[in-house]
């Protein structure tokens, strides 16, 4: 901790980024477990989400994605329900190579994933630390594979993701939940969708649009022994005890195409069971894209048709000068 | 199959038997696929050296306008602006250094389209002018600071575009003189100063 300290600012206390819930003060242990928060939705479900492009004005491209969380507050407790999602995407680029970077005849992708300092339960430093850099490097495998960069030679672009407020490992009533590392399969899901559509604002070429999708294996809370196992899309790690195993991936939709695996836990003997899962999500998530990216192109498009229709119009009404 | 009247990357746009892939397009199991968002364009393919078959149409996708004023938060805002020089791109450069042997160039606009970076350019002294190259002198030509338009010849090497001005359209279009007035072409080699009336060696554009 000491090595990633950031000496140029004033460092907040380390530590939570929310109101300490003290066990002592409950008034008995069972009054916790009624207010976890439990799935609503079908297995087969997701939660919704909220995508816009073009909100950084000096950028390229951009998008920001949020998945708000589905439970309300309620105002009996301070322990937060459930962790919502929050990633704003920017492209820089592509621009000319700096002086000194040697020949490249394609476009060379840089991709920056960090959390902001309050996006999680324990707070994040300044500098980007081991789990964003991991982030980082999915994050460019399951983009390299979508970007044409022959089209771009000799310029480099630059992929910014900022997550605001990132999915948790657990609830935060559970003492022991953070660290599990459930939540970051979410936030690298939502970040592949997210700068997916931020590429596509800034009119990179791509042979298909990318996007992430989450599915996992919990087990049953309604089984008795609480062996068998069930398979959801777009697990909320708050609303899940006993996960066992989640795999999030990057796909190509129209190409049925993956680029980016990643997988944790015990899968068992299969695991394309949880790999399909986690298609049929992101094909879920890549309809919300197609929306937001055609609702934008025709709010780009529009004004342009319309000046064209006008200078042909301001064209028709001029008057020949006749002597 | 009608071909979509707006695209998203990844969106199957026709067979490539049927047309030909244009910008914004690519090409996957033999059909043209969309790679860039934006409205789809048919345009019939330009005249190319002995095609016996009726030529196919040219599919592209159209790249927003980088006119349209980027309006802050709007969903115009971004976007545009992107685009690299290729060889053949007429650009508008201003002269940042002279060397004996070449002056160097920052790229500003490519093909009437105001660059979002500037891009680094070389003019080499062997394409200053199409005749008596041995005999060019570059600080006859160029000077630092003045605007210039040229072709670019080359992507080059890692850092630098090289541009030509070996035609009789690309040259020196704004200079100033020592005193610091612009200064008008009086011909291809020369432009003077309208106050002093001084004249300063240029290799001038011709202008339109």
């Amino acid at each position: 901790m000491a090595t990633n300290m950031d000496r140029r600012r004033n460092n907040a206390p380390s530590g939570g980024t929310h109101a300490p819930v003290f066990a002592r003060t409950l008034r008995e242990p069972e009054y916790l477990q009624t207010l976890r928060p439990t799935r609503a939705r079908g297995q087969n479900e997701l939660r919704r989400i909220y995508l816009q492009t073009g909100i950084v004005p000096s950028a390229s491209g951009s998008a920001y994605l949020e998945i708000p969380s589905s439970t309300s507050i309620s105002s009996s407790t301070l322990i937060k329900p459930a962790s919502s999602l929050k990633i704003v995407a920017s492209i820089q680029g592509p621009k000319p190579l700096p002086r000194s970077a040697p020949f490249s005849p394609s476009l060379l992708l840089t991709t920056t994933v960090k959390f902001a300092p309050f996006a999680t339960r324990q707070r994040r430093g300044y500098i980007r630390d081991s789990t964003e850099r991991d982030l980082g490097v999915h994050l460019e495998t399951a983009l390299r594979g979508v970007i044409i960069g022959e089209r771009w030679p000799k310029s480099g672009v630059e992929v910014v993701l900022t997550i605001l407020e990132g999915d948790e490992d657990g609830w935060w009533g559970d003492a022991h939940a953070s660290g599990s590392g459930w939540g970051l399969l979410n936030v690298l899901a939502g970040c592949i969708t997210v700068a997916s559509a931020a590429i596509t604002d800034a009119g990179i070429d791509c042979v298909d649009m990318v996007c992430g999708g989450v599915a996992a294996l919990v087990r049953n809370p309604d089984s008795k022994d609480g062996k068998d196992l069930i398979k959801i899309l777009d697990p909320c790690p708050v609303e899940h005890r006993d996960i066992v195993a989640a795999c999030a991936v990057g796909y190509l939709a129209s190409r049925d195409e993956v680029t980016e695996i990643w997988m944790k836990g015990d899968v068992g003997s299969d695991p394309d069971a949880l790999i399909e899962g986690a298609t049929h999500a992101s094909v879920g998530s890549l309809s919300v894209v197609k929306e937001v990216l055609l609702e934008s192109l025709q709010a780009k498009f529009q004004k342009q048709i319309e000046n064209s229709q006008g200078a042909q119009k301001r064209k028709a009404e001029d008057v020949e000068m006749t002597g | 199959m009608a071909v979509p009247s707006i695209a998203l990357p990844g969106q199957l746009l026709g067979s490539a038997d049927k047309y030909f892939p244009g910008p914004g397009t690519h090409i996957h199991e033999s059909s043209i696929y969309a790679s860039i968002a934006g409205p789809v364009l048919t345009s019939p393919t330009p005249k190319t050296t002995s095609t016996t078959t009726k030529p196919s149409p040219l599919l592209s996708i159209q790249r927003p306008d980088t006119s349209t004023d980027p309006g802050i938060l709007g969903t115009g805002s971004g976007g545009g602006g992107t685009i690299l020089p290729e060889v053949n791109s007429v650009v508008l450069a201003l002269i940042t250094r002279l060397g004996p042997r070449f002056a160097t160039c920052e790229i500003l606009v490519i093909n009437d389209v105001v660059c979002r970076e500037s891009f680094q350019g070389q003019i080499r002294r062997e394409d200053i002018r199409a005749t008596e190259k041995d005999k060019i002198k570059m600080e006859e030509s160029f000077r630092v600071g003045d605007l210039v338009r040229g072709t670019v010849i080359s992507l080059g090497d890692q850092s630098n575009y090289y541009v030509s001005t070996s035609e009789n359209e690309f040259g020196v279009v704004v200079a100033r003189s020592e005193e610091g007035r612009l200064m008008f072409p009086v011909s291809w080699k020369e432009f003077r100063d309208p106050v002093t009336g001084r004249a300063e060696a240029r290799k001038a554009a011709k202008p339109f």
